[in-house]
């Protein structure tokens, strides 16, 4: 893609609701709580001694499974609709925020405890999601 | 783990990553050319069908091992898509985008190692 394109779908970008950085954020939420409704589901169903539960289709007997899916197609949708303005090289890694919003999760509301190491791991993920960040910002500024 | 384990767990990778970069594409070419013909059509299938295999690999996957052994695979997605976003997209890959994508990949397999 040129520059001249990607300038000008920049400018388009609407703004609100539309906001495709809102938009991010909500599909983050929506994956992050179906990745608890996911394995709470699967764990509750789970036939570790079928071969045919290989391939996760008996996963579909349990109602949180559903809702997890619900949350999976509505930030499916959100995502679709980033992808449409911001670059993937941008994108994907901010939207693996979730990856250390899940065992902050399990930390605040759950009461688990994070060791030395995983700290430091949540650490590394936060340096890497502001180096991804920064330059992002500093392009809607001159907007 | 079992040579069954590992061919699933990367192949619920791969698809995810393919259908990352297919669905960009996809929306890409809608901002450009509305949504309604056959080449988006075609693109948004085979990005959703890909998505739902992935899922249900890992579905599957769930089901026989912890969350937290299974998230540094999760983890490594980052690497594999910021590269082939460069590679097959031709986006922008500056070096703080990709030692970003590095330290994030790096997190998560600490925090899932811990």
């Amino acid at each position: 893609m040129t520059d001249d394109r990607r300038n000008k779908k920049t400018q388009n970008r609407p703004s609100g609701f539309g906001n495709p950085w809102l938009q991010l954020g909500l599909s983050v939420v929506c994956v992050l709580v179906s990745e608890f409704l996911l394995k709470r589901g699967a764990t509750d169903i789970a036939e570790p001694d079928s071969a045919f539960s290989w391939t996760g289709i008996n996963g579909l007997a349990s109602p949180l499974v559903w809702w997890a899916i619900l949350l999976i197609v509505a930030s499916f949708v959100s995502w679709l609709y980033v992808l449409r303005y911001i670059p993937l090289t941008v994108a994907f890694p901010l939207s693996r925020v979730v990856d250390i919003l899940v065992p902050l999760g399990c930390w605040i509301f759950l009461g688990e405890l994070i060791s030395a190491l995983r700290w430091c791991g949540i650490a590394l993920v936060i340096i890497g999601l502001a180096l991804v960040a920064k330059p992002v910002a500093q392009i809607e500024e001159r907007l | 783990m079992s040579f069954l384990a590992f061919f699933f767990i990367v192949l619920s990778l791969l698809s995810f990553v393919a259908a990352q970069l297919i669905l960009k594409r996809a929306m890409e070419f809608s901002a450009t050319n509305g949504l309604r013909n056959s080449r988006f059509v075609s693109l948004a299938a085979i990005g959703v069908a890909l998505m739902t295999v992935s899922f249900f690999l890992t579905l599957g996957l769930l089901q026989r091992f912890d969350l937290s052994y299974l998230y540094p695979f999760q983890g490594l997605s980052v690497i594999f898509i910021t590269l082939m976003a460069a590679v097959v997209l031709k986006e922008k890959l500056s070096a703080r985008l990709a030692i970003g994508a590095l330290l994030i990949s790096a997190g998560i397999v600490l925090v899932s190692m811990s």
